[in-house]
């Protein structure tokens, strides 16, 4: 190596180095500190503990909680998901057609993206509520049901309802992400198709659907590591409840951290949860790979 | 204990002033110079002496809000030096709240409005300064007899001191629903009380708002009703006495109530409950004196018709029970600035803002100091004057009132009550008894091993 190239080389490292330096921070430094501390019980307020070795694990993996809280918490992610996706496709296609008021509508449809958790939930409590929401007093008008449904507090509902507002916050990311793709897709492709005599629904599947594989397949994938460690909107939603039926792995994290103090029993929960998205990333990047590969 | 933390904090500034000048003076004349040139950042500097004094309460109406403002505005001008920053916390949020603020040691000089079982919970992890000399600056012989009992540590000293009373689980009801029902008096006996719903019920009306949602709601007026069946959550000795018939008679009764509330009920927690009430939906309810507040302001139809009672039990020979969660005032170790906090915590209580506090939610929070209860100031307001029977009856049944912290005299306070309440172990017997259809005695026998878990915890 040449002393211009050993100064080149130590020049890179300089520049990636505040980077190393940032994500060693704010991501293997946590990283390292929940593993470590799943090794422990501890007092939440005092973080006062001994350490129990891999005893939080044991009591995670021998629990039906844990595992009743990983399949409720795969029930969410495939639900909410199918329907972003289904929902978000079809409002890209739609918004990329010339329809009147096309930039109005591209503006509104992010709005559930951008507006704060906490309001969009309280704004469906409210539409879900029993006696005063909007839902159950349409449906009793329209003669659909005699008396207000339970939306929240029983199930399926609770389950169905937290899907169904999940999908209304995040579709806009998929429209997002869909709508750039389909704005590139070469019109000649669709010349082609329509000269060839595929109709509305062939140039679809024929053209548009291998178009748009690439950037589904990363907005799958992050959105299902994305929906898969959802917090604020159930919790606020429905507490985890009825019973324990739309209790996901975060809600647990939480309850175990801050609810029962047990900072040692949460940080073993979040470890679990990292090691199941664990399984999603490596599938990414399995992906990427095979994407890479000429 | 205070000079250790002054000594430290003295020295810290030191450490850091050393390190300053060594990083850089030229940081430091930049600073000089923005100083300089920038008054504004000179007043800064300045406010940078004062002494903050971060106040956290879950009691945040509007109407409070204003009063704890103007008590802030008197302290203030009282104090020059001294800010006080108010920051509203909630009934459900608080043990998460706080256990990340004692976490991070981020803690708020004064907490007040928390039951008494979460002072006493914190100071048994030495997260809390002891109250006395507040108690003594408030004067001890103001206040009630018994007042600050539930506050007593094993140590001999206060963890935190009463702020006011709340009777949190009284019966309310309407006397035009009741008499338009063929009811003459307010049930006393669980039958007598599903009778009148019963009769109630109907129209779009429900007969009670009971919450039945996995919060701490349902478990702290559940546990209210396995009192009223005659039973007890811990014996005198804090072993688990869940599985008893009381709890039982307990979780039939309160599935049976079942068709009487609203199908919204399964998600209830305090907000939903008075809500229900106060618009009209439901013929009872179950809640504290804010009750009065919100029909005279939101539904004033109904509220000539309001009153309450206490919540009826199984039967005659069962004394009736009452929730009160002592709303307390404690003050965190941690926080710093401890003869500020003390100083405003005794404030509190001083009459001039103590009676505008308690009127912002009258009847609600029931004064603690006789010197006040019994002050014309006080009396003079446009509710209790109206309510007057009401207010007296939850003022009797508050000072008798208990709650999982300290469930019958002579018991020992429990530690661990505000960890069971947060864990949501008894809204979860609820739910799976009442909800899920569940085995009562698998389910108690369960639940009891979730808080036996938590107890040795």
């Amino acid at each position: 190596m040449t002393p211009l190239e050993r100064r080149y080389a130590l020049l890179g490292l300089a520049l990636i180095a505040p980077t190393v330096l940032i994500l060693t921070a704010v991501i293997v430094y946590p990283l390292l500190s929940a593993i470590y501390l799943s090794f422990f019980s501890i007092y939440t307020p005092t973080l006062a503990g001994k350490a129990v070795g891999l005893e939080n694990y044991r009591t995670i993996l021998s629990s039906a909680y844990f595992w009743h809280a990983l399949w409720t918490t795969f029930v969410w992610t495939a639900g909410t998901l199918v329907l972003q996706i289904g929902f978000g496709v079809g409002m890209a296609l739609l918004l990329n057609q010339n329809i009147l008021f096309r930039s109005l509508a591209r503006s509104l449809v992010l709005f559930p993206y951008f507006i704060s958790t906490v309001v969009a939930v309280l704004v469906w409590r409210w539409l879900f509520n029993d006696l005063y929401g909007i839902l159950n007093h349409l449906l009793i008008a329209a003669g659909v049901i005699d008396m207000p449904v339970d939306w929240l507090g029983s199930m399926p509902n609770a389950m169905v309802s937290v899907i169904t507002v999940g999908a209304w916050k995040f579709f806009p990311f998929v429209v997002i992400a869909v709508l750039a793709r389909l704005q590139t897709i070469p019109e000649h492709l669709y010349e082609a198709a329509r000269i060839d005599g595929a109709g509305t629904f062939s140039r679809f599947t024929d053209v548009t659907l291998p178009q748009l594989r690439d950037v589904l397949s990363i907005v799958i994938l992050l959105r299902i590591i994305w929906d898969f460690k959802e917090f604020d909107l159930i919790y606020l939603l429905t507490g985890g409840g009825p019973m324990d039926n739309t209790r996901t792995l975060p809600l647990i994290v939480y309850q175990q951290a801050f609810g029962l103090n047990q900072m040692g029993m949460a940080a073993a929960y979040a470890v679990a949860m990292m090691v199941v998205m664990l399984v999603f990333m490596l599938a990414y990047l399995a992906y990427s790979r095979d994407r890479s590969t000429p | 204990m205070s000079n250790n933390r002054d000594d430290k904090l003295k020295a810290s500034v030191a450490a850091i002033s050393r390190r300053a000048v060594l990083k850089g003076l030229g940081t430091a004349g930049a600073a000089g110079l923005a100083l300089g040139v920038l008054p504004g950042l000179g007043g800064r500097a300045n406010a940078a002496e004062e002494t903050t004094i971060r106040w956290w309460s879950p009691q945040a109406s509007p109407e409070q809000l204003k009063m704890y403002q103007a008590q802030i505005a008197a302290f203030e001008a009282a104090n020059p030096g001294v800010k006080v920053l108010f920051e509203p916390t909630s009934d459900e949020g608080y043990p998460a709240q706080l256990a990340a603020a004692f976490a991070a040691k981020q803690v708020p000089n004064i907490v007040t409005h928390l039951p008494s079982f979460a002072a006493q919970n914190y100071y048994g992890q030495g997260l809390l300064e002891p109250m006395d000399d507040v108690i003594k600056a408030i004067g001890e012989a103001n206040y009630f007899p018994g007042a600050n009992d539930v506050y007593k540590t094993a140590d001999g000293h206060y963890c935190g001191t009463a702020i006011g009373n709340t009777a949190a689980d009284m019966l309310w009801l309407r006397k035009d629903l009741m008499e338009k029902a063929g009811i003459d008096k307010a049930p006393e006996t669980w039958d007598e009380l599903r009778t009148a719903v019963s009769k109630m019920q109907g129209g779009g009306i429900y007969g009670a708002p009971l919450p039945y949602g996995l919060n701490s709601m349902t478990s702290l007026i559940f546990i209210g009703f396995i009192h009223r069946a005659g039973g007890q959550v811990f014996t005198k000795d804090l072993d688990i006495a869940l599985d008893s018939d009381a709890t039982y008679k307990a979780l039939d009764f309160y599935k049976s109530m079942r068709e009487f509330c609203p199908p919204g009920a399964t998600n209830y927690s305090w907000g939903e409950s008075l809500t229900a009430f106060v618009s009209g939906a439901t013929a009872t309810g179950i809640y504290a004196g804010r009750v009065l507040a919100n029909v005279t302001a939101q539904n004033p139809t109904i509220a000539p018709h309001v009153t309450c009672a206490v919540y009826p039990t199984i039967s005659k020979d069962v004394a009736p029970w009452t929730f009160n969660d002592f709303p307390s005032v404690m003050m965190p170790k941690d926080a710093g600035n401890l003869d500020a906090t003390k100083k405003f915590a005794a404030f509190l209580f001083e009459p001039a803002g103590y009676i505008p506090q308690l009127h912002a939610a009258p009847g609600h929070v029931l004064p603690v100091l006789k010197t006040v209860a019994d002050n014309p100031a006080y009396l003079d307001n446009a509710i209790i004057k109206a309510y007057p029977n009401e207010v007296a009856l939850m003022a009797k049944a508050a000072a008798a009132g208990k709650n999982l912290g300290y469930e019958n005299d002579g018991y020992k306070p429990n530690l661990k009550a505000n960890e069971i309440i947060a864990s949501n172990a008894i809204a979860e017997l609820v739910q799976r008894v009442v909800l899920n259809g569940d085995d009562a005695k698998t389910a108690v026998g369960d639940i009891s091993g979730k808080i036996e878990a938590i107890m040795k915890g």
